[in-house]
C-alpha cells in the first residue's frame, strides 16, 4: 500500500497518519471506499496493530474517514469549506519556506502574486 | 493486563528493586528499557514468576503470577540465556512442550520450522546461537500464549529473521490480542515496534506512558534570532530542558507540545526555525545521563 521509513525521526503513528491522508487527498482513495481492517493493515507494514488503531481514529477525528459498527473504516467525502486546522498550519509553514526561496530567486512580489493565483487555479481545474 | 504494584526484592542487601510498579495492558506491545543493571531483567524474572518479590505483587488479568500454573501455561517466555535439554532435537523439544502447554499448536510448530528453515531432527546444542535463538522462538509462539515475555530477544538475529519474528508477532497481537513485554537495548527497533514504554533505573519505573504522547512531548530545537532581540523572555514561557549556543544558532531541547514551541517561537521571529522531534534514544538518553553535561554535549 505505502511504505514507511522505519530510519525517520517521524514515527509509524505519524507516517501512517500522513500517508494515508496524502492518498485519500490524491484521490487513490476515493470517498467511500473501505480501507484495509486494522488487522490487515498491521499485518502488510508490520506495524503494531494499535498503531493502526489509533492512526485511523485520528483520521476520523480529523474527518477524513467514519467507521461503522461492525463494517470497517470509510473514505470520507469531504464537504466543501471544510478546513482542517493542523494541515492548514503545516501547509502555512512550508508555504513560508518556499515563499522565501522564491523570493531569494529573484521574484517581484506581484510575480509571486501570479503564481499563487495560478496553482490555486490549476487546483479547481482538478476538482472539476 | 499486567499489574505490578510496589514490587521490591534484594539480593544479598543489594536493593535490586525498589516499589516499582508497571502497567501494561491486554494486547499492547510494552517496550521496557532502562541502562545496563537497571532491573530489567529482574523485573521481567518476577514477572515470569521465578523469582518473588521481597514486597509487593505481580499479577496478570488479576491473579498472582508466582506459583500459579494455570497462568504460566498462557505465558511465553524467551528468556536472554536459553536452556535446552541436552541431545534433544526441535521435534523431540516440541514434544516436550505439548506435554506441558495446553494451547500448543502442532501446525504452527511445522509450519514455523519450515519458513524458518531449521533441521528438527538435529540436536539444538549443535545449532548456532542465532539458530538457538530462533528455535526458542517457534517453540514459545507455538505454545500460542496469552502473554509473551522477551529479555533482549532481537541479540543475534540476522535482520531478515527479525523480521520475520515480529511478523508472527504482530500476527498473534492483531488475531488474538496478546500482549508482548520485551525489553531491549536496540532503542529504534523498539520505537517501531512499541505502543508503551517504560523507563526503569536503578530498580524504579521513572517514566512509563503512551510512546507517540512520550515523543510528541518533547522536542529539539534549533533557532537563531536577530543579535538585537531578547529571547530569554520568550523562552520563560517554555519548559526548557537544555539550552546550547553553536555560534548564532540556538539548541534547545524543549518539553512543551509542537504547537506551543511553534507559537511561542514565531512569536520572536527567528531567522532560523528548526523542530524535530526527539528519537526515543535520546529521549532515555537525556532522561538518564541527564546530570552529566559533558554527555549532554556529545549527544545533542
Amino acid at each position: 500500500m505505502f511504505q514507511l521509513d522505519m530510519k525517520s525521526r517521524r514515527s509509524i503513528y505519524e507516517q501512517v497518519v500522513e500517508n494515508l491522508k496524502e492518498m485519500i487527498r490524491s484521490r487513490v482513495l476515493v470517498p467511500d471506499e473501505k480501507l484495509p481492517s486494522v488487522r490487515e493493515l498491521s499485518r502488510i507494514l508490520t506495524v503494531n496493530p494499535n498503531t493502526v488503531q489509533k492512526a485511523y481514529r485520528e483520521l476520523e477525528r480529523m474527518g477524513y474517514v467514519y467507521s461503522s459498527a461492525g463494517l470497517g473504516t470509510f473514505v470520507k467525502k469531504v464537504a466543501p469549506g471544510q478546513r482542517d486546522e493542523i494541515l492548514f498550519a503545516q501547509g502555512k509553514s512550508r508555504l513560508r519556506e518556499a515563499m522565501q526561496e522564491i523570493r531569494y530567486a529573484g521574484l517581484s512580489h506581484r510575480e509571486m502574486m501570479e503564481l499563487v493565483k495560478e496553482l490555486g487555479e490549476e487546483f479547481e481545474r482538478r476538482d472539476q | 493486563m499486567i499489574t505490578v504494584n510496589q514490587l521490591t526484592k534484594s539480593f544479598d542487601g543489594f536493593q535490586a528493586l525498589s516499589r516499582l510498579d508497571m502497567n501494561v495492558k491486554k494486547g499492547s506491545i510494552y517496550g521496557l528499557v532502562g541502562t545496563n543493571g537497571a532491573g530489567k531483567t529482574t523485573v521481567i524474572k518476577h514477572i515470569t514468576g521465578i523469582y518473588q518479590g521481597d514486597q509487593g505483587q505481580v499479577q496478570m488479568d488479576g491473579e498472582l503470577v508466582y506459583d500459579n500454573k494455570k497462568i504460566k501455561e498462557r505465558m511465553g517466555y524467551v528468556p536472554d540465556d536459553l536452556y535446552f535439554f541436552g541431545g534433544y532435537g526441535l521435534g523431540e523439544m516440541g514434544k516436550f512442550y505439548e506435554g506441558i502447554y495446553p494451547n500448543w499448536s502442532q501446525p504452527r510448530f511445522l509450519s514455523m520450522i519450515q519458513r524458518f528453515g531449521l533441521d528438527s531432527r538435529q540436536k539444538i546444542s549443535s545449532f548456532s546461537k542465532g539458530m538457538q535463538k530462533q528455535a526458542m522462538f517457534i517453540l514459545t509462539l507455538s505454545t500460542m500464549p496469552d502473554y509473551l515475555i522477551l529479555d533482549e530477544p532481537i541479540d543475534g538475529l540476522d535482520p531478515i529473521i527479525r523480521k520475520l519474528v515480529w511478523k508472527y508477532i504482530i500476527d498473534d497481537v492483531a488475531e488474538r490480542e496478546m500482549t508482548v513485554l520485551v525489553s531491549s537495548h536496540n532503542l529504534r527497533e523498539m520505537e517501531n515496534i512499541c505502543d508503551s514504554i517504560g523507563i526503569i533505573s536503578n530498580g524504579k519505573m521513572m517514566i512509563e506512558r503512551d510512546l507517540d504522547e512520550l515523543r510528541s512531548d518533547i522536542h529539539k530545537v534549533q533557532v537563531a534570532f536577530p543579535a538585537e532581540k531578547d529571547i530569554a523572555s520568550f523562552l520563560a514561557s517554555l519548559q526548557v530542558l537544555h539550552r546550547e549556543k553553536r555560534g548564532s544558532v540556538e539548541l534547545l531541547i524543549i518539553r512543551n507540545r509542537k504547537e506551543e514551541v511553534e507559537n511561542v517561537l514565531r512569536k520572536a521571529q527567528p531567522l532560523v526555525f528548526d523542530m524535530l522531534p526527539l528519537t526515543l534514544e535520546e529521549i532515555f538518553i537525556y532522561e538518564l545521563g541527564g546530570a552529566d553535561d559533558e554527555i549532554q554535549g556529545i549527544i545533542f
